[in-house]
């Protein structure tokens, strides 16, 4: 009796709980999802009176959103592929070479985590400032960089360290040679995370406002600074709601792709849980 | 297999050579994301901290671009109200955080699964989308206004452009972190424990003051540090949902950059940010350090 009683209350208390957690995580997103579709909406109406894609076809030819679009994608694209080829190697060396001072070098790289971002980034800026990179390319790319390091070198380093190196010995017994062990065998097992890596530096990167705003304005900008700006000028609601919508796409692959990464403990673990 | 004393001596030479060879190989793989840092991070920041102290054209050190941050009414308002934020922000999401996980760490129901993705959710969703997001939903002409007319309440005052406006936000934004790190705590205290107290007659309150809570102390300081350098150095959140004046550090230090282009002044502004941080930055650190050379946990 009193087992099925604190079933019961177990339930109930769930029920509260997820009722609070979806109203508060997922009732704005729907506002929003409502908004971008909506032509007419005068607020005390609880629903739109007239629903369409007009504000789509009017953001998508305005010619900012033109513009900012390639700047965002190639300069995601860029970071995350120069993390990688500065980072993996890293990664690959602390799970499986020794050498020494190999667990201060890591604990250094977790450390960074120890600094607030963005007075980092004025410092960073104050530099770029006096080397006159500010509202470049190279200053926004360098800045976006900062903060991919951890995910680059952890994620990689844990999915290496995964791979049993008897499979590497045995390849290497049979007179394969490092490079063929690496291409063979190391790189196609970790494969998997390292894609996952490489999605989740793209995405936190496509979606940096802090260090594009501080180093890259006036002349870079972003699709997020442009939404910035949509927001801060309060103009019509709808744009910012498409584009919130448009800009929420790789999210939506990451979350699609990668969300095993999230439930893993090996993701809580590069904070030092 | 004849052993001889000189094979003896050469494999010994050739086992430290081949260490060497390692030691060499390691060093430069990790050379450039070392290089990478030390010049991203670690000099900028010296540099600050250095340039303030010594700033340019002055013959030895001064304070007196810290004294005119302090003799500033204007900047220490900003200062007092990032830490007042942080602060509430950070109860908040612990009472949030800590409930959350101990409820998917210890019940049955079945809405644990559903309860743990929703909380998971604003990883994936970025601080502009949801900032923007929180405007229509929480301000002035937003869903719950809207809502509330609808149940015959019309005097909703809405925290958009008010300090809970802006706390609001962090909180929604740093929900899975804290939920992901406590638990991966929870998930360390183990079930007999609980059980030999509750077979002892413990009440739940007690297991959880007694056992529960000494077993999370390194997760909650793991938790309050992260969250204390991410809400205190946060910018976005508060720039859109937050009041214009008092402002957090951030939106101050962008302000004095990018506006009134007086890098120095905002220099100043970055190093007592990085002075306040370095109490929790130096927490965390020594919370992940210590545990990494104890358990091996941070490999």
């Amino acid at each position: 009796m009193t087992r099925r009683r604190s079933r019961f209350s177990d339930d109930l208390a769930g029920l509260v709980l997820l009722a609070a957690l979806v109203v508060f995580v997922l009732g704005p997103l729907l506002g929003v999802l409502i908004w971008a579709f909506a032509e007419v909406w005068r607020p005390p109406a609880v629903l739109p009176t007239s629903w369409g894609f007009k504000y789509w076809g009017m953001l998508l030819s305005r010619a900012d959103i033109q513009k900012a679009l390639p700047v965002s994608l190639s300069i995601s694209s860029i970071v995350t592929l120069l993390s990688a080829i500065i980072c993996w190697p890293a990664a690959y060396a602390f799970a499986r070479i020794e050498f020494p001072g190999r667990r201060w070098l890591l604990l250094s790289f977790i450390a960074v985590n120890a600094f607030p971002r963005f007075p980092l980034y004025v410092s960073i800026a104050v530099v770029f400032l006096s080397l006159g990179l500010i509202g470049t390319y190279t200053a926004v790319v360098l800045v976006q960089l900062v903060f991919t390091l951890l995910f680059m070198i952890w994620i990689p380093s844990a999915a290496f360290r995964g791979i049993d190196p008897r499979m590497e010995e045995a390849a290497r017994d049979v007179g394969a040679s490092h490079l063929t062990v690496l291409l063979r065998i190391t790189l196609p097992q970790a494969a998997p995370a390292l894609g996952a890596a490489l999605l989740l530096t793209f995405v936190n990167t496509f979606y940096d406002v802090d260090g594009a705003l501080l180093v890259g304005i006036p002349d870079i900008q972003t699709l997020p600074i442009i939404m910035l700006s949509l927001i801060t000028g309060q103009v019509i609601v709808q744009y910012g709601a498409v584009l919130s919508v448009l800009l929420w796409v790789p999210s939506l692959v990451l979350l699609v792709f990668a969300r095993r990464l999230f439930e893993g403990r090996a993701f809580a673990a590069g904070f030092g849980a | 297999m004849d052993v001889t004393v000189g094979t003896v001596v050469s494999s010994g030479g050739r086992a430290r050579a081949a260490r060497r060879r390692a030691t060499t190989f390691g060093l430069a793989l990790v050379a450039p994301a070392f290089c990478l840092m030390v010049l991203l991070v670690l000099l900028p920041m010296l540099r600050s901290l250095l340039g303030t102290i010594f700033p340019e054209g002055s013959a030895g050190p001064t304070t007196s671009g810290y004294s005119k941050f302090f003799a500033d009414p204007r900047s220490v308002q900003n200062l007092v109200y990032t830490i007042e934020v942080t602060g509430t922000t950070l109860a908040i999401l612990l009472g949030i955080g800590l409930v959350l996980s101990l409820y998917l760490r210890f019940s049955q129901s079945r809405f644990t699964g559903a309860i743990q993705i929703i909380a998971l959710f604003p990883l994936f969703v970025p601080g502009i989308i949801i900032s923007f997001a929180l405007i229509r939903f929480i301000g002035p002409t937003g869903n719950v206004a809207t809502f509330l007319r609808l149940i015959g309440i019309t005097q909703y005052q809405t925290p958009y452009l008010h300090p809970s406006g802006a706390m609001l936000g962090l909180i929604w934004e740093n929900i899975p972190l804290t939920v992901m790190l406590l638990s991966a705590g929870l998930a360390q205290v183990s079930n007999s424990s609980i059980e030999a107290a509750r077979d002892v007659g413990s009440g739940w309150a007690r297991i959880l003051v007694r056992i529960i809570l000494p077993q999370l102390t390194r997760s909650i300081i793991v938790v309050v540090g992260l969250n204390f350098l991410g809400v205190f150095g946060s910018f976005t959140v508060p720039y859109i949902l937050g009041p214009a004046a008092p402002q957090m550090m951030s939106i101050f230090m962008q302000n004095t950059f990018s506006e009134l282009q007086e890098a120095g002044t905002s220099e100043v502004q970055a190093a007592v940010t990085f002075f306040v941080c370095l109490i929790a930055g130096l927490i965390y650190t020594i919370a992940v350090f210590r545990d990494a050379a104890g358990s091996g946990t941070a490999r």
